[in-house]
């Protein structure tokens, strides 16, 4: 999750602790790098757990004991605040990190990838053989050098969430929220009722993002999204104008206070039956079941509108997640030996047993016992044929919060000035070093 | 004893025994040694990389950029006009509302006004508080789903909009921040209020002076050190501002400090050394008011 809040975690000086005493077997580590081929990976491992509380504890404590029951190497685990981790991670892979962790794909694993702070593990991926799909290791892969530097695990969907009920009360048809007309009058008539029609909050920068690229890419189509966040297109193309022009005929619908209110508001207002739908990853969900099991049945995700026939629905945001192994940890054969694991069957069965209820992309994966919601979920996934990592994943860091985030902030506070925003954000771009 | 200027110096420096140059050496080497590391060394290269490229990772990654990140910010960075403004507003502000309130209640104070005891723990409070601190409390109140909100009967969906409405949240964020300045510019007033020899209030008060121009004429120039001292605290608390604003709003620039932008572009995920740039304009803008500080500072110690 980009830029989700964790509310349970470590400091960053536990976290440079725990990386110093991982340093301590760095002597060991070093002759393993030698011993490569199908022999046996010894010494001791470090895993971070990346945010996550208690479950995020409980996950990692089951994965990390099979593993330490199949292998015998033991595992030292800890949990880092994940926002503290993501913001310090170069500073953090060039200590003495520990050896693997969970990680997201996209920019941010091919640009560290690239500075030569995470281990290549494209060997794992193909020991984990059919059980990743073709999508899953394109997704995973560095576009510079074509190797993988995360085993991709789980993802999510953004999609367009709302209540049932609440849409079966405005007379409209659940299960068919199909097109932006379809979209528009379900706002028009739950507005009618009272209600915030599309809630949004923006107040964390990076939320507005979503409904910047699906837009964009249910108009202008995945290719010219993915060519316009890496420089390929401009910023004031009409087909850009015409994305913000649409998020400004939902501007209305919104409530008033998108600049106060960040994710957390937003799913707070679906919760409370207080607007009628919003766009946001689905990870949530855990928060509806937790308020009540009626809640939780009532609520529901579909893809995001169509609105150009020509590119349908054919697109998602839908973040990889994954392990990654750091290039400078004290035993990197070990660390994507662990790796492997978390992406392995066993793995997998131990991370569910631990409690998790991410939808793993290994077709090990068994979603026999999937209540309908998650089935949803999977439907919204596999209606895709393009896989969009979020907006601050599929740009460099450098340009999507500083630049992006701050023109869609812009934008909402002032549409009108649209034009000048867009021209700003080209200029922004062109000022960028080359990588 | 012989006392003449000259034989006192030259006496003075050769009464230091080895133990007392050994004591003062290290008085004095070890914070310059501290401070070269952690704070000259940091400095020259954060001027020195705000003419790279870099991305914090490999050293030999730096490129040289001359001006580019100055230009970019100069040029292209709404932001940095935005921060720049919200710096200056912060910085007027203070000067002509916080400081001033507590410049006059010291002086209420000081003249002993009945429940002045009272007074001065009510306004003395917030001082104790950190602006980090202070941000947390006013964000709980203000927020959607904040106590205030809940006061007036207001959930997240229609609360009303604080924090995110820029006609306001100036004025909000000032007012809070105001808070904690007053206390504190009150608290430096009145210890400066006491020392002022309670006699020259009295000549005033005999030669027919009002209360005013006692004010102006009398205490105020006897006052000039802590006058200087309130002024440079301004300056500075205005052009550092960071912690509260970071707090309310999080790593996200929809209230920009130039604070704020120098911790987004150069210690968050996208690291670029524009962040350095943004840091020498802050540094630049910073060095005026440190230096006519210190030489007040040193000033009155000759």
């Amino acid at each position: 999750m980009a830029t989700e809040k964790n509310g349970a975690g470590v400091s960053r000086r536990t976290v440079l602790k725990g990386a110093a005493l991982g340093g301590a077997g760095l002597v060991g580590g070093g002759a393993l790098l030698s011993s490569c081929g199908k022999k046996k990976v010894t010494g001791d491992v470090h895993w971070a757990t990346r945010g996550g509380g208690e479950t995020g504890d409980a996950i990692a404590k089951s994965v990390n004991d099979a593993y330490t029951a199949k292998s015998g190497n033991k595992v030292i685990a800890q949990q880092v605040n994940s926002d503290d981790f993501q913001n310090n991670f170069v500073q953090i892979m060039q200590g003495t990190p520990d050896d693997a962790f969970g990680w997201m794909a996209g920019w941010r694993t091919n640009a560290r990838a690239d500075a030569g702070l995470l281990a290549d593990v494209s060997d794992q991926i193909k020991a984990l053989g059919s059980s990743l799909s073709a999508a899953a290791i394109q997704g995973a892969t560095n576009p510079a050098d074509g190797k993988q530097y995360i085993i991709p695990t789980t993802y999510y969907p953004w999609g367009l969430h709302y209540r049932k009920s609440m849409v079966a009360d405005i007379g409209m048809d659940p299960e068919n929220i199909a097109t932006w007309d379809d979209f528009i009058k379900m706002c028009t008539l739950t507005q009618k009722k009272g209600l915030v029609g599309f809630a949004l909050g923006d107040k964390g920068g990076w939320e507005a993002m979503g409904t910047f690229d699906i837009i964009n890419a249910r108009l202008n189509g995945y290719q010219f999204h993915i060519e316009l966040l890496n420089g390929k297109q401009s910023w004031t193309d009409p087909k850009v104008v015409e994305v913000f022009k649409h998020m400004e005929q939902l501007i209305p619908f919104m409530n008033k206070n998108i600049l106060d209110i960040s994710w957390d508001g937003m799913r707070d207002l679906l919760l409370q039956k207080k607007c009628g739908a919003m766009l946001m990853g689905s990870w949530f969900a855990n928060d509806f079941k937790a308020k009540s099991q009626a809640d939780y049945d009532d609520l529901w995700i579909v893809p995001f509108p169509e609105i150009n026939p020509e590119f349908g629905v054919d697109t998602i945001d839908a973040p990889l997640d994954g392990v990654s192994v750091a290039a400078n940890g004290a035993n990197v054969e070990g660390g994507k030996d662990l790796a492997q694991f978390w992406g392995s069957k066993e793995g997998i069965d131990a991370a569910i047993a631990g409690g998790d209820t991410s939808i793993y992309i290994s077709s090990d994966f068994d979603t026999s016992t999937y209540d309908a919601f998650n089935k949803q979920k999977l439907a919204v996934l596999g209606a895709a044929k393009n896989i969009m990592f979020f907006l601050d994943r599929d740009t460099r860091g450098d340009f999507a919060g500083p630049v992006v985030g701050v023109a869609i902030q812009n934008f909402l506070k002032n549409p009108k000035d649209l034009n000048k925003i867009l021209e700003n954000t080209q200029a922004q771009w062109d000022a960028l070093p080359k990588l | 004893m012989n006392t003449t200027a000259v034989d006192k110096k030259v006496r003075s420096r050769r009464s230091l025994s080895r133990n007392d140059r050994f004591t003062l050496s290290a008085f004095v080497g070890f914070p310059t040694f501290v401070q070269l590391i952690f704070l000259w060394i940091p400095a020259l290269a954060t001027i020195l990389l705000s003419f790279t490229y870099w991305n914090g990772i490999r050293i030999s990654d730096i490129k040289w950029a001359g001006f580019a990140n100055y230009k970019n910010i100069f040029l292209n960075d709404t932001l940095f006009y935005e921060a720049l403004k919200n710096n200056l507003i912060w910085l007027l502000w203070f000067s002509f509302l916080a400081t001033p309130l507590g410049i006059l209640l010291a002086y209420q104070i000081d003249r002993k006004i009945k429940g002045h005891k009272i007074y001065e723990s009510i306004y003395y409070i917030p001082v104790v508080l950190s602006l980090a601190v202070i941000g947390i409390i006013w964000n709980f109140m203000f927020q959607p789903g904040g106590f205030i909100q809940g006061l007036m009967g207001r959930d997240i969906g229609n609360a009303v909009s604080i924090w995110g409405n820029y006609k306001i949240n100036t004025y909000v964020i000032m007012a809070v921040a105001s808070w904690r300045h007053i206390g504190y510019i009150m608290l430096l007033y009145l210890s400066g209020l006491k020392s002022v020899d309670p006699s020259l209030k009295e000549a005033s008060a005999i030669d027919g002076a009002t209360e005013w121009q006692t004010f102006r004429k009398v205490i105020l120039p006897a006052m000039k050190p802590v006058n200087i001292i309130i002024v440079v605290i301004t300056l500075i608390e205005s052009l550092r501002a960071f912690d509260l604003v970071f707090i309310i709003y999080g790593s996200s620039t929809s209230w920009p400090l130039l604070n704020i932008l120098v911790y987004q572009n150069f210690a968050g995920q996208g690291i670029s050394m524009k962040g350095a740039a943004l840091a020498v304009i802050l540094l630049v803008l910073c060095i005026g008011p440190i230096i006519g500080y210190l030489r007040t500072v040193f000033k009155e110690d000759s």
